[in-house]
């Protein structure tokens, strides 16, 4: 019986099966690295301090001393968590959209808004079939996301498929995208 | 196991390491980058986190060649060593914040092909395996991409049998799930 | 040895706690693309939502569209801070444990017109996540549908419907509007149907009912 879904994740092993090629640039780059390296099997000086160093020895740690070092490590654990900077989010909390765009006589068409930084450089979208047809699949959390496309460079154009973001502050045109879930 | 090695042996090539011909080196790496990088790729994500883990594991492969007890097994050894530092990466990655970031991966000719190489299919694949948890990503690659049998996997990855083929089954769902999931805008 | 060890261990962790402490108080790397001028504000604005607790990655992400369309650091300060006082104000009718996605929405959904006290019926009506009734809230009133019409509507579904019948509604009303219906008819109808259809769908989940 024929399962499209089986075929779906075959057809997505057959896709990762293919071959990949590496920059061979790597090659050099090992050989460089490993010409500083003693030859394998060779022992050094370095390297018997290193197993010295790996031994176990006995250190005499009284309470407060071993207390203040669990102090100084907790603290520095503790500040380190309070980073500006959001968390990543959970990979299993995203869903996959796809942006799409009609533009037939675009040459460059990039996705840019709240989940990329407005960074015209981060989501270049590309033309599929002959319809210049633009498209691209992004991964989103939970959230509100205003968004636009910016086409050869020069001009923004809001999404004809999506709510126009009325809250712009800009001028520009912007669109929403509201990705529903992250409860309390 | 599923890695071969053509004209000098594995075998040949790291006694003659071991002998002093550093050169002999460049030929295992020449001989395993690619596929290696495969792994990484897929396991990571991108090409410039790959990159960089499959320089590490063969310079530490180089490092402990002296603890590769089977020579004639190097290629399954230095995949043993690429597993664990891709484990490391990928928890390292796991606490940067996420971007989508432009991966300029040339791959063989496919349909729709933009001009980059790069289509939507290539962007679903690698949402849908980031999507999965590291553990069943990696059980899943090492099975149904790189081919390997299941007592392979184990000795690579340090997992019973069974997790690993309950990992398989759950990534095989997972993927099922998500590949009929995405939607338009 | 605890006499030596405190000795070098009390400075080192007074030096990580002045490293640290001026780590945290540096401003997003990314507001490195705001002009010298509009950085230390907008920086500052950040600084003082974090410290009410209030979602930091909004504002930035603001910053950054005003700094990608090249507004004027008057104009992005000011989006900034009118976005941070909706936030706030957000926070105020839907509580303290609302999410992120929930006050950006909220915001969203203020800004459109909608009165802090719809948001906290919302909070009242509803179980599960706010992100999306607030978001079609927002949209609706964007749309042309007067704010009372959108909230009665949306509060009407929020209790029972899924995001997916929302996000179904919202569609209904503008394919409606764009088909020429006023604004509020074409909302009472689109929740009238959409009623209906969660109803029905409640129905079917209740096993062995005639």
């Amino acid at each position: 019986m024929f399962d499209q879904s089986e075929d779906a994740v075959e057809r997505l092993a057959r896709h990762l099966r293919r071959a990949v090629r590496i920059n061979p640039a790597l090659d050099e780059r090992v050989m460089r690295a490993i010409t500083a390296l003693p030859a394998p099997g060779r022992t050094t000086w370095l390297g018997e301090v290193w197993r010295w160093l790996k031994r176990p020895h006995q250190l005499t740690l009284t309470p407060l001393g071993g207390l203040a070092a669990a102090a100084a490590v907790a603290v520095v654990v503790v500040l380190t968590r309070m980073d500006s900077r959001p968390p990543a989010p959970p990979e299993e909390d995203s869903r996959a959209f796809q942006f799409a765009l009609v533009a037939p006589h675009a040459t460059r068409v990039s996705l840019v808004g709240d989940f990329n930084d407005w960074d015209a450089t981060r989501t270049p979208m590309r033309q599929t079939g002959t319809e210049a047809l633009w498209t691209v699949v992004v991964p989103l959390v939970p959230g509100r996301y205003h968004y636009a496309f910016f086409v050869d460079d020069s001009r923004w154009l809001a999404d004809p498929s999506a709510p126009v973001a009325r809250d712009e502050d800009y001028g520009a045109p912007s669109s929403v995208l509201t990705v529903g879930g992250g409860g309390s | 196991m599923g890695i071969h090695s053509v004209g000098t042996s594995d075998a040949a090539l790291v006694r003659r390491v071991h002998a002093g011909d550093t050169g002999a080196y460049a030929d295992l790496v020449a001989r395993y980058r690619d596929r290696l990088g495969r792994y990484a790729l897929h396991m990571l994500g991108n090409r410039e986190d790959a990159e960089e883990v499959l320089q590490d594991s063969f310079v530490r492969a180089y490092r402990s060649l002296a603890r590769c007890d089977d020579p004639e097994r190097f290629g399954a050894w230095l995949y043993g060593i690429l597993v664990n530092r891709c484990r490391t990466a990928g928890a390292r990655a796991a606490r940067r914040a996420r971007r989508f970031v432009h991966d300029p991966v040339a791959l063989e000719t496919a349909p729709l092909a933009g001009p980059d190489g790069r289509t939507e299919w290539d962007d679903m694949v690698r949402w849908a395996l980031a999507r999965l948890p590291s553990e069943s990503r990696e059980a899943f690659l090492l099975k149904h991409v790189e081919e390997l049998e299941y007592e392979d996997m184990a000795r690579l990855t340090g997992a019973g049998v069974s997790a690993l083929k309950m990992r398989v089954k759950r990534a095989r769902e997972q993927l099922q799930a998500m590949l009929k999931e995405a939607e338009r805008v | 040895m605890t006499r030596a060890f405190s000795r070098s261990a009390l400075p080192l962790l007074a030096a990580m706690l002045v490293a640290r402490r001026a780590a945290g108080q540096q401003p997003d790397p990314r507001l490195e693309r705001l002009d010298a001028a509009t950085r230390p504000a907008v920086a500052a604005l950040v600084d003082s939502a974090r410290r009410a607790l209030l979602p930091t990655e909004p504002l930035v992400q603001r910053a950054l569209e005003g700094a990608t369309k090249r507004a004027s650091g008057d104009l992005i300060v000011a989006a900034v801070r009118r976005f941070a006082a909706e936030l706030g104000q957000a926070r105020d009718a839907l509580g303290s444990t609302a999410s992120s996605a929930e006050l950006t929405a909220g915001a969203a959904a203020l800004r459109a017109g909608a009165s802090p006290t719809i948001l906290a019926q919302l909070r009242q009506a509803r179980r599960e996540a706010l992100t999306m009734p607030l978001a079609v809230l927002a949209d609706l009133v964007a749309s042309g549908v007067p704010v009372d019409s959108a909230a009665a509507a949306v509060l009407a579904l929020a209790a029972r419907a899924r995001d997916a019948d929302l996000v179904e509604f919202r569609r209904a009303v503008e394919r409606d509007i764009a088909l020429g219906a006023p604004p509020a008819a074409a909302t009472a109808a689109a929740a009238t149907a959409a009623d209906l259809r969660v109803n029905a769908g409640a129905r079917q989940q209740r096993p062995g009912r005639p």
